[in-house]
């Protein structure tokens, strides 16, 4: 099975390096995750490697790359406090509803780079669509100051973001 | 003397352990080294004699030239020399089919044939892909010369390491013996193959452009240690060459060879010892200890003089037979541990008989190496590449390789028969 791997990272490497790409192979295991959390399954990926990188990603309910770490502690913190997150959430009405909005907010994220990579989108609607995203983060700035604060183990970061 | 039971018991064991290898219905490595463990279970043989069964030098050689390859291959450069040929061909594809023949069967008798096999076919796949033709023409005759390349030298294809181990044969005597008949029985196939797919490799000129626009400078990774590599590959074939007149063992060589490289590539050796095929060197553990122990209770002594009664002792007749029966035994059964079953019953022919054993060897190796052409099963660079286009729509089935590799093998058979009887018998 490694032979094949190997033949086939070779013929991938060949074809990446004709196009200009730098190509480094980094020996790793991947390890998937998953956690059933009240009926909804709860999924992560991540790479373990010993260049010091740890790529995670969550792939379930919703697709959403955590991002890049230095410590295998690193990523099973994130992990930890993400599942304990979404327990707390579970225990919403409207937890569904977030599942919901979150897989749709993905979808439209896809479905933006589609249409401006394969179409000439005309101006209007680019600034259109601006308009909205940011309409959609102004209520989630004005909601977030009218809810009570559930969970402060860590910091809300993407909310403080300016 | 051994008891009537425990060489029934021998017999049993080595026959089921081979019987289940050939079924292919699991993995041969955990079957041989069951096989050798139960040799042990039941006292057949002592702890002490199975470790003296196992070949060292073989595992030596073999673990050496992988680490010399696995650091080797990391540069790029068998990447850069494919592009090279594809450019200096034109993009045209049979100069290009016959520039990667020569370079596979080349490559294979100084390398291990299954990973030259590795490294040529992603690069054949991305350039037939860019020609938009089949792949199969292509990958069918590196194949074909990766095993029939191997068949020159000691350290080409595992049954030649385990022959020049078992024997005083060094470098030199395989190179000799076997380099002319090897390259006679390449060029041969070559005319084969120009008229089998001569006609059929005809591509569009603005393919052909695309070939020449691939820049084979981007495949070299590292330039200081692909000079360090072919500074110790020349190094090591060098000592391969002389081993015998310093009375080194092949396998000296080779673990000096891969030692060095390690030490000056300063690459860290946790990775490059990973990628060592493990599963072959068990393989091979455990198969020294099976036939060990039928060397231990005498079984190989009797095949040996069943043999002799079958030829009467004629060496004409023996070599021949050996020729033939290891090519077409080769041909569906795994050959290596068909070639560890054979070398010490050949090494008992020569003690019970007064005849010259030399021919014999010769005739093994060319019957075992070229065997592996005779089908899709006969060898492993045939199943790696085979593997390799299994999900693509160009698969290598049984029959059509064997339509191919069956006639093949005859031919180079035929070519082995006439040049032994013409030399040596």
């Amino acid at each position: 099975m490694r032979r094949f791997m190997g033949a086939e990272i070779d013929k991938q490497k060949f074809l990446l390096k004709q196009m200009g790409a730098q190509v480094e192979v980094i020996n790793s295991f991947m390890c998937y995750v998953t956690f059933n959390v009240k009926n909804t399954e709860i999924a992560y990926c991540y790479n373990v490697n010993k260049k010091g990188d740890y790529f995670l990603e969550r792939i379930k309910p919703y697709p959403e790359v955590a991002g890049t770490f230095k410590s295998e502690e690193d990523v099973i913190n994130i992990i930890y406090t993400d599942i304990e997150q979404f327990k707390n959430a579970t225990e919403s009405h409207d937890f569904s509803l977030f599942i919901d909005i979150n897989k749709k907010v993905s979808k439209s994220v896809r479905e933006f780079e589609d249409l401006y990579l394969y179409y000439n989108v005309p101006h209007e609607y680019t600034e259109e669509i601006k308009k909205k995203i940011d309409e959609i983060q102004k209520l989630i700035k004005k909601a977030k100051s009218e809810s009570k604060r559930v969970y402060f183990k860590t910091e809300p970061k993407a909310l403080e973001e300016k | 003397m051994f008891s009537s039971a425990s060489i029934l018991i021998t017999t049993a064991i080595f026959i089921i352990t081979y019987a289940l290898i050939v079924s292919e219905k699991f993995n041969r490595t955990s079957l041989a080294l069951l096989g050798a463990a139960t040799m042990l279970a039941f006292k057949i043989v002592s702890q002490e004699h199975a470790f003296e069964a196992i070949d060292f030098n073989t595992i030596g050689v073999l673990i050496g030239m992988m680490i010399i390859v696995i650091i080797t291959k990391r540069t790029g450069i068998f990447q850069y020399v494919a592009i090279k040929a594809a450019k200096v061909a034109k993009g045209d594809p049979w100069k290009i089919l016959l520039a990667f023949s020569i370079l596979t069967a080349v490559s294979s008798a100084f390398l291990a044939n299954v990973t030259i096999v590795l490294l040529i076919t992603p690069i054949t796949l991305v350039i037939t892909e860019t020609l938009e033709i089949s792949p199969l023409p292509f990958l069918m005759s590196q194949i074909l010369m990766a095993n029939i390349g191997g068949t020159a030298t000691l350290i080409g294809d595992p049954p030649n390491i385990m022959i020049g181990s078992a024997t005083d044969l060094g470098f030199m005597d395989f190179i000799i013996n076997l380099g002319p008949i090897v390259t006679v029985i390449i060029v041969a196939i070559i005319f084969v193959l120009k008229f089998m797919y001569g006609k059929e490799l005809h591509v569009k000129e603005e393919l052909k452009e695309k070939i020449l626009k691939f820049d084979e400078n981007k495949s070299i990774e590292d330039k200081v240690l692909l000079r360090k590599s072919l500074f110790v590959l020349a190094l090591t074939v060098l000592g391969f060459v002389i081993h015998q007149y310093l009375h080194f063992e092949s396998a000296t060589i080779a673990i000096i060879g891969a030692a060095l490289l390690l030490f000056i590539s300063k690459l860290n050796p946790e990775e490059i010892l990973l990628e060592i095929e493990w599963q072959t060197i068990f393989f091979f553990v455990g198969l020294f200890i099976l036939v060990g122990a039928l060397e231990e209770v005498g079984i190989i002594e009797s095949m040996a003089k069943a043999l002799i009664s079958i030829t009467n002792g004629n060496l004409f007749l023996t070599t021949i037979l050996v020729l033939w029966v290891s090519a077409i035994a080769s041909a569906f059964i795994d050959n290596i541990p068909f070639v560890a079953t054979m070398i010490p019953l050949i090494n008992s022919i020569g003690t019970m008989t007064s005849m010259s054993i030399m021919p014999l060897w010769w005739a093994l190796a060319l019957g075992a190496c070229l065997g592996g052409n005779g089908s899709l099963v006969g060898a492993s660079p045939n199943l790696i590449v085979a593997g390799m286009v299994e999900k693509t729509e160009y698969r290598i089935s049984f029959g059509r390789f064997f339509k191919v590799g069956f006639p093949i093998m005859i031919l180079s058979l035929i070519i082995s028969t006439i040049y032994l009887i013409v030399f040596y018998l």
